[in-house]
């Protein structure tokens, strides 16, 4: 299986039925595939902190979910996660797709890539980083679990190592 | 008075959580939310503190997850034009069960009434209608929201509801503990 095969099969397993995204080119066949599935309520966002406040409410109606996302999705929600998210202590999984590390050629990509994890540290959001395929179902069930214990978001990121990097063009 | 406009926040707020007592409200920071309070505090409120802008993707991500019940969400135009991109989502999801009231005074009450863009050139409906909102509507009176409440609440939407408020200041308080605030209206929520 492939890692999208396997990240959309916890998913599942973990209830995470609403996806909050903004596309992103790594993320798309799994966006397809969650788009194709009826269990999965889609949440197509014009900008990623409005997804911190949808799982918000939804988490609030009793349902789980994921805010799929570029790293650069990250920089544009970080006033939604350190006022929403968890002072009122919600948890939900973001799945990050990385730039800005192995194979980048944009330079307008390296500094938030590289700001992600400074930035989650400092807002004590914990996070993993999936590098390999036979790693991924565990990080996934390992990620889920500890967001919901801690009531807060934990992020998983995607790296280039796993999920190639962008041709450049 | 009821034929005049502009309409005062808090009479209207009155109005809104007597004729939907059991609706769950998202009120946004700022002045809906302190008025919501000093409407008298109750289990299904949901007062957000801080993030500007969010109180319609909360409100979206509630009344998808909880189809069966009312949601109300309350902010400003100040909160609108932060994320004007919430009525975009909420066009595309477009849950019946949801009823967004801005509170549009032009002005940024709280921190000393610098004019929004509403006071001169921008229209929050047009906003709204240009996002693909299919039920919006504006009104300038207390009479008119009354009226208007009985439509809202009883055909299907998403309904965006611009009310042109005037200044009058909102000085009730709501509780501070966003974990209290959240687990309170989860159970009234799950009951």
């Amino acid at each position: 299986m492939s890692w999208a095969d396997i990240v959309f099969e916890r998913l599942k397993a973990n209830q995470l039925k609403v996806v909050c995204y903004v596309p992103d080119s790594v993320l798309a066949p799994l966006i397809a595939r969650a788009e194709a599935d009826p269990f999965f309520t889609m949440v197509p966002l014009t900008r990623e902190e409005e997804g911190v406040g949808v799982l918000t409410g939804a988490y609030l109606g009793g349902w789980r979910g994921v805010l799929m996302m570029q790293v650069s999705g990250l920089g544009n929600s970080v006033n939604a996660l350190a006022s929403l998210a968890i002072p009122y202590q919600i948890p939900f999984l973001m799945l990050i797709s990385q730039r800005g590390e192995l194979g980048e050629f944009n330079p307008a990509q390296i500094a938030m890539g590289r700001a992600a994890r400074p930035v989650l540290d400092a807002l004590d959001i914990q996070h993993f980083t999936l590098r390999r395929v036979d790693e991924v179902a565990t990080l996934m069930d390992g990620a889920v679990k500890t967001a919901y214990t801690a009531r807060r978001p934990v992020a998983l990121f995607l790296s280039t190592e796993m999920v190639g990097w962008k041709e450049e063009k | 008075m009821r034929d005049k406009g502009p309409i005062n926040r808090l009479e209207a707020t009155q109005h809104l959580v007597s004729r939907a007592p059991q609706a769950l409200v998202v009120a946004g920071p700022g002045n809906a939310k302190f008025d919501l309070a000093a409407t008298g505090d109750r289990p299904q409120h949901f007062y957000i503190w801080n993030s500007l802008g969010l109180a319609p993707s909360v409100g979206l991500g509630l009344a998808l997850a909880q189809p069966q019940q009312q949601v109300i969400v309350l902010d400003g135009d100040g909160g609108t034009l932060m994320n004007p991109g919430a009525l975009v989502t909420m066009a595309r999801l477009a849950p019946p069960n949801l009823l967004h009231i801005v509170w549009d005074n032009g002005q940024y009450q709280l921190t000393g009434g610098q004019p929004t863009a509403t006071a001169t050139v921008t229209d929050l409906a047009a906003m709204g209608r240009g996002a693909g909102l299919q039920h919006v509507t504006t009104v300038t009176t207390l009479r008119e929201f009354e009226a208007g409440l009985e439509t809202w609440l009883t055909e299907p939407g998403p309904w965006l509801v611009v009310a042109k408020i005037d200044d009058s200041p909102a000085p009730a308080r709501p509780p501070k503990d966003p974990v209290w605030i959240k687990l309170r209206f989860m159970e009234t929520v799950n009951r």
